[in-house]
């Protein structure tokens, strides 16, 4: 929305009478059926969710018999009850809370390790440098799995096991390198001449880092943000494994109201819908955000 | 590692001198002859937590939990209850690993049993506990509890897997009565598929279903003792025996039998299986699984156990005597402390089983238990069909193999058995299960 | 205007290597000292979180399942034995060559084309939000979208009512003769009686299979004596099951019903459809104006077999691959459409307008201006999506039933099995481990040599 201001209000400003008035009529021209075709892929790309939405609607008996279609026309399937039921659960809304405590500080100290190393990476330069990012990078490869069980010793040692500290570090450490390697590749495209006058001010490399570095590389960084926050929200598994009863979040609370030989879809259905909310809601304020910080760039 | 299990049994043998000395001065059941009765032990100011599947959902996790706090009420002890969900052995290991595992863990398998107590990751158990157990229980139970002799649990809870569940309208209607014999029941599927109704649906996705309708058929064809050697591969999966058991199953597994057909099937898992048979119009007129599918029944559908849903015990074959395959859930010591093995023994009373048995949804293998505290016909009958059998009460024979031959998805005996249902080739699938067998068993 | 050119240079070659500082002795010490305090937090806990877990895996690759024997490259070894890797290989090769080209050309796409559109915001959102959902939801979404039988399953049932609207089903699909003596089935699906009658003759057939909730409200018990003229065919369809059992075959029994609907028709001797006529309330049918000295056969058409849609079998070989593919981009493109939308974004937009008023087409600018000035970015998420790729194991291991896990198995989901999945084969995990490692090394090294010299 806001882009496409910028963008129509830079075009006219920039281009000559001509070319920019054939321009605008192409891409209004075109925009029509884009429109169109753009919608019907959103219709087809939320279906399935959204049968996954009427489907916690349903009581288990429901779901296990018909298609989540048949209750458009027979609405007396619909209930909340499941609805209801996991949130009448107490244990439910304390993981919902510790799910916020390990979600929140994963992200941000994710983001500040990764651009720190990032900027090391990008903007000075030193020996070895490349060989390190390249091992950096080259650790993406490995799975979470094969952490479990050295971790778990480390962590015992540590008395770290079973804590919430124990399982925020574990998530930041595995997003760092797709984290580095992101921010890097980001940071790469910051113009020199910019950082060359900060430095020429007499500025440090860390004032360096933190007036111009960062404040440019907000989109991505914002991007980074989402991801961790939502990657982190959905854990099950580091979660299952490192986080005691205490410590529990949201997905495992919901994992111990599954029904051991159940279709379970109900419960599932329900608490996606709960857990789902917060993300989304993550999702729409950033994205509103690094539009913000590219009008600022774009503006320059 | 090797120094902290030494540690670890010497610790363990201090702590049986200790309880030994302990029992011996409070006269407590001594001469264990007589049922022991309930710990007198007094574990104020103690904690300990206690690790099982049993999750919120099926309800098991309150009864667990009543158990516990009868438990607690005796002694005086504090239990905690944490749910680890089906991946129990991926939740225990690195807590293990770590150092902190529970001090009482319930594990569904004697092999995950056999593994942590290669590991030392076990307690042997004390006398009491012991002494308890053996008054209580078939030896069956302490031999499958323990690992080169020493007892390490007590088999708490119990599932019959010899169950065979159908929809008494569907049967009603179409005037078949429950069979008893396997005759009976392939002459009753003929009437059901005349009636219009798919004669049986099978979980033919996960595998696990078929391996416990082959271990059924199996035992009552083979008889106990060769059940025995074809679980530790002591005759091959080639021998005349298999290939006739086989060839019964064949005659059931038949597409035109199943419900959704031999495709409909493979793609069937056991809930939707349970749910074909007891939907409204039904889709299926039996299915066969364990005595929980009565509580999958009750959440899962909106038919009614006793009214709508009832079992018979799983057809003889050829006059075969009453047989039950039998699976469950063993209380294991994992961290040496007094009021986890005070406990264990606990766990092995009448009493501790009753509080759950009458509740409905357990079944228990105790001697002691009267089995006129299950809530309804079906439980006690399922019990006593348990208790009853004897020693022709058997294990699950795939939870007793090497996981990667008896419950691993897609190979093994369940990715055969799946193969055996699409194909109906049954020489073909001896040999491969005796392949499959021979590799695993090493 | 010199700054703005500079830029502008700059930024069509992202890959700019970093200024050269002044070079002084002290310089190259003072540099690695500052970086390392930049770069400490990183490498330590990469350090004791990734780093150490691989040399501890590598190691205890080498050991048997309990953890006690060095058995050396024995696990290895049975890694190459083993059937169930190499399909896990194969499977995992047609992943990574088709998914994350896939999957970044759909989000290139999306996020070009949302820059035209005012509700972008709420397509990038719904684009998105699979990301948003865990993965044990998105397989029970898509167990739901898959499944096979047209009532529950969308895509089946979706074909199933298109395949209704050309063709409905029979009124008794599934139903069968009662008695298989003297009646055969036809190839188009129907039951023809294998004598021949006269007309004048009676000939009642019974089926069976029919569910009571199947049998039309209307139907009324089956006549018994039906009267055919000189020149009919006459008779009674009937249900022959009496609810309840007791009943005898091949005779009509007090309770049993006609059934209204069923289509029959009568053959000549040499194959035509001589007569037709559809079975009233009690069953009774009636084929007129046949000729009195020929035989004619008897048969149920096929309309009144003919049965709905049954589904496909999405979730099974050789559908279940591309069906997971599916899923996984469905969830994954939302990803690379907000990575490479703000790439996009960064881009100033004087330098496509530059391009436009030097003539180009919409679609020329797309191709020389702003692909190349994305290409960092694109890199980003092919990289990324690569090894996310070939990590991918959850998805796979709810969404597929086990009946189908062996043709869908992919080397990560191998080595969760092999650790955690039963066995608990620490020893055969950890090897399966470093296997995958080992293979993504060098397309690693290829990626980041070509994009280090400039994309």
């Amino acid at each position: 929305m806001a882009t496409t201001a910028a963008d129509e209000a830079v075009a006219t400003t920039a281009s000559g009478s001509g070319g920019g008035f054939a321009s605008r009529m192409v891409r209004r021209l075109t925009s029509g059926p884009v429109a169109v075709v753009l919608a019907v892929i959103g219709v087809l790309w939320l279906l399935p969710t959204f049968g996954l939405l009427m489907s916690s609607f349903r009581s288990a008996a429901d779901n296990n018999q018909s298609g989540w279609w048949t209750a458009i026309t027979d609405p007396a399937q619909l209930t909340i009850a499941n609805y209801q039921t996991l949130l009448d659960n107490e244990g439910l809304v304390r993981s919902f809370f510790n799910t916020v405590l390990i979600s929140v500080p994963s992200s941000l100290i994710l983001v500040l390790i990764a651009a720190l190393a990032a900027f090391a990476f990008a903007w000075i330069d030193f020996k070895g440098r490349d060989v390190i990012f390249l091992v950096v990078v080259a650790l993406l490869v490995v799975p979470l799995q094969i952490s479990l069980i050295p971790v778990s010793r480390l962590y015992g040692q540590l008395g770290l096991f079973g804590t919430i500290p124990g399982v925020i570090l574990y998530h930041v450490a595995f997003g760092l390198p797709f984290a580095i390697f992101l921010l890097r590749n980001f940071f790469i495209g910051i113009p020199a001449e910019l950082l060359e006058a900060a430095r020429m001010d007499g500025a440090g490399e860390m004032k360096v880092f933190f007036r111009v570095v960062l404040p440019l590389g907000i989109p991505a960084i914002a991007s980074l943000l989402i991801f961790q926050f939502m990657w982190v929200w959905n854990d099950l598994l580091v979660a299952l494994v490192f986080a005691g009863p205490a410590a529990q979040p949201l997905t495992a609370a919901i994992r111990e109201q599954l029904r051991t030989f159940g279709g379970n879809v109900d419960i599932i259905a329900t608490g996606s819908f709960i857990q789902m909310a917060v993300p989304l809601i993550v999702f729409f304020a950033f994205q509103r955000y690094f539009v913000q910080g590219l009008l600022a760039g774009s503006q320059r | 590692m090797l120094m902290q299990g030494t540690m670890r049994w010497i610790r363990a043998f201090a702590l049986v001198a200790t309880l030994a000395l302990i029992a011996a001065a409070c006269g407590n059941g001594d001469d264990g002859t007589d049922t022991p009765e309930a710990p007198d032990v007094d574990l104020t100011g103690q904690s300990i937590e206690v690790a099982g599947v049993w999750a919120e959902g099926t309800g098991e996790l309150q009864r667990i939990n009543d158990v516990l706090d009868a438990f607690a009420d005796l002694t005086g002890a504090s239990v905690s209850f944490t749910s680890t969900g089906d991946d129990i052995a991926a939740v225990l290991g690195p807590r293990v690993e770590g150092g902190d595992p529970p001090d009482v863990a319930f594990l569904p398998q004697p092999g995950l049993l056999r593994d942590f107590a290669a590991q030392d990751a076990l307690i042997p158990l004390d006398e009491t506990a012991t002494a308890t157990i053996e008054a209580n229980f078939a030896s069956t139970w302490s031999d499958l509890a323990s690992v080169d002799g020493t007892l390490y649990g007590v088999w708490f809870k119990l599932s019959n897997k010899s169950t065979f569940w159908y929809n008494s309208n569907a049967l009603g209607d179409a005037g078949v009565t429950p069979p008893t014999t396997w005759d009976e029941l392939v002459a009753g599927m003929a009437t059901l598929s005349d009636f219009g109704v798919a004669p049986h649906a099978v979980d033919g996705a996960s595998g696990w279903v078929l391996s416990d309708w082959f271990e059924n058929v199996y035992l009552r064809v083979a008889g106990p003792e060769m059940y025995d050697q074809l679980t530790n591969h002591e005759i091959p999966w080639t021998d005349p025996t298999v290939i006739t058991a086989l060839e019964r199953m064949a005659e059931v597994m038949q597409g035109d039998l199943l419900a959704g057909g031999t495709d409909g099937t493979l793609q069937s898992e056991f809930p939707n299986s349970v749910t074909l048979a007891f939907a409204d119009p039904p889709q299926a007129g039996m299915v066969y699984e364990g005595d929980f599918v009565g509580g999958v029944i009750g959440t899962e559908t909106d038919a009614v156990v006793g009214e709508d849903a009832d079992f018979v015990d799983f057809p003889s074959i050829d006059g075969s005597p009453t047989s039950v395959v039998v699976s469950g859930d063993a209380a294991v010591l994992m961290r040496d402390s007094e009021a986890g093995q005070a406990l264990i023994n606990y766990l092995a009373t009448a009493e501790a089983a009753e509080v759950w048995a009458s509740q409905g949804g357990f079944t228990s293998a105790n001697t002691g238990v009267d089995t006129s505290v299950y809530p309804d016909d079906i439980t006690r009958r399922s019990a006593e069909a348990l208790v009853g059998a004897g020693d022709a009460a058997k294990f699950d024979m795939s939870d007793l193999q090497p996981a990667e031959f008896g419950s691993t998805a897609g190979q093994g005996i369940w990715g055969l058995l799946q193969e055996f249902v699409r194909t109906g080739d049954v020489q073909g699938t001896a040999e491969a299960l005796e392949d499959a067998a021979s590799r695993a068993f090493g | 205007m010199s700054t703005e050119q500079t830029r502008a240079s700059d930024e069509a070659r992202p890959a700019t290597a970093a200024p050269q500082a002044p070079s002084r002795r002290s310089g190259a010490g003072r540099r690695l000292l500052v970086a390392l305090v930049f770069l400490v937090p990183a490498l330590l806990l990469l350090g004791a979180l990734v780093v150490y877990p691989i040399f501890f895996s590598v190691l205890r690759s080498l050991y048997d399942k309990p953890g006690d024997t060095f058995v050396g490259l024995e696990n290895y070894t049975r890694i190459f034995e083993d059937r169930q890797t190499f399909i896990a290989l194969r499977n995992t090769v047609l992943w990574v060559v088709i998914v994350p080209a896939t999957v970044t050309a759909i989000g290139l796409v999306f996020a070009v084309l949302t820059e035209r559109v005012r509700w972008s915001t709420a397509f990038k959102t719904v684009v998105f939000m699979p990301m948003a959902i865990s993965f044990l939801s998105a397989g029970v979404i898509w167990r739901i979208v898959y499944e096979i039988d047209p009532g529950r399953g969308l895509i089946n049932a979706g074909l199933q009512g298109a395949s209704d609207l050309v063709r409905g089903p029979g009124s008794f699909p599934g139903a069968r003769p009662s008695i298989e003596d003297g009646i055969e089935p036809t190839p188009e699906g129907g039951y023809r009686t294998t004598d021949g009658y006269e007309p004048g003759q009676t000939v009642d057939l019974g089926l069976v299979a029919i569910p009571p909730d199947l049998v039309p409200e209307s139907a009324q018990p089956a006549a018994t004596s039906v009267s055919a003229g000189p020149d009919e065919l006459a008779g009674a369809i009937w249900l022959d099951f009496t609810t309840g059992g007791g009943g005898e075959r091949g005779v009509v029994d007090p309770t049993e019903r006609g059934l209204p609907g069923a289509t029959v028709a009568a053959i000549a001797p040499d194959g035509t459809v001589v007569a037709e006529a559809k079975a009233g309330d009690d069953g009774t049918y009636v084929l007129t104006g046949l000729d009195p000295g020929t035989s004619y056969r008897v048969e149920l058409t096929r309309d009144t077999f003919r049965e709905s849609f049954q589904g496909y079998t999405w979730l099974a070989t050789p559908l279940v691959i591309p069906a997971t593919m599916v899923a996984y981009i469905w969830i994954w493109a939302g990803f690379a459409m907000v990575v490479i939308a703000s790439g996009l974004a960064a881009i100033p937009r004087e330098m496509l307008e530059a391009a436009r008023v030097d003539g180009a087409t919409e679609w020329q600018v797309f191709r020389r201006v702003t692909v190349p000035l994305l290409s960092p970015v694109l890199v980003v998420v092919l990289v990324t999506l690569v090894i996310n790729v070939l990590k991918v194991f959850d998805l796979v291991l709810v969404l597929v039933p086990g009946s189908a896990q062996a043709d869908a198995n992919v080397i990560a989901l191998q080595m969760w099995r092999a650790s955690f999945g039963g066995a608990n084969d620490f020893g055969l995990g950890s090897a399966l481990a470093v296997f995958l490692f080992v293979l993504v090394l060098p397309a690693m090294f290829f990626n980041l040599k070509r994009f280090r010299t400039g994309a």
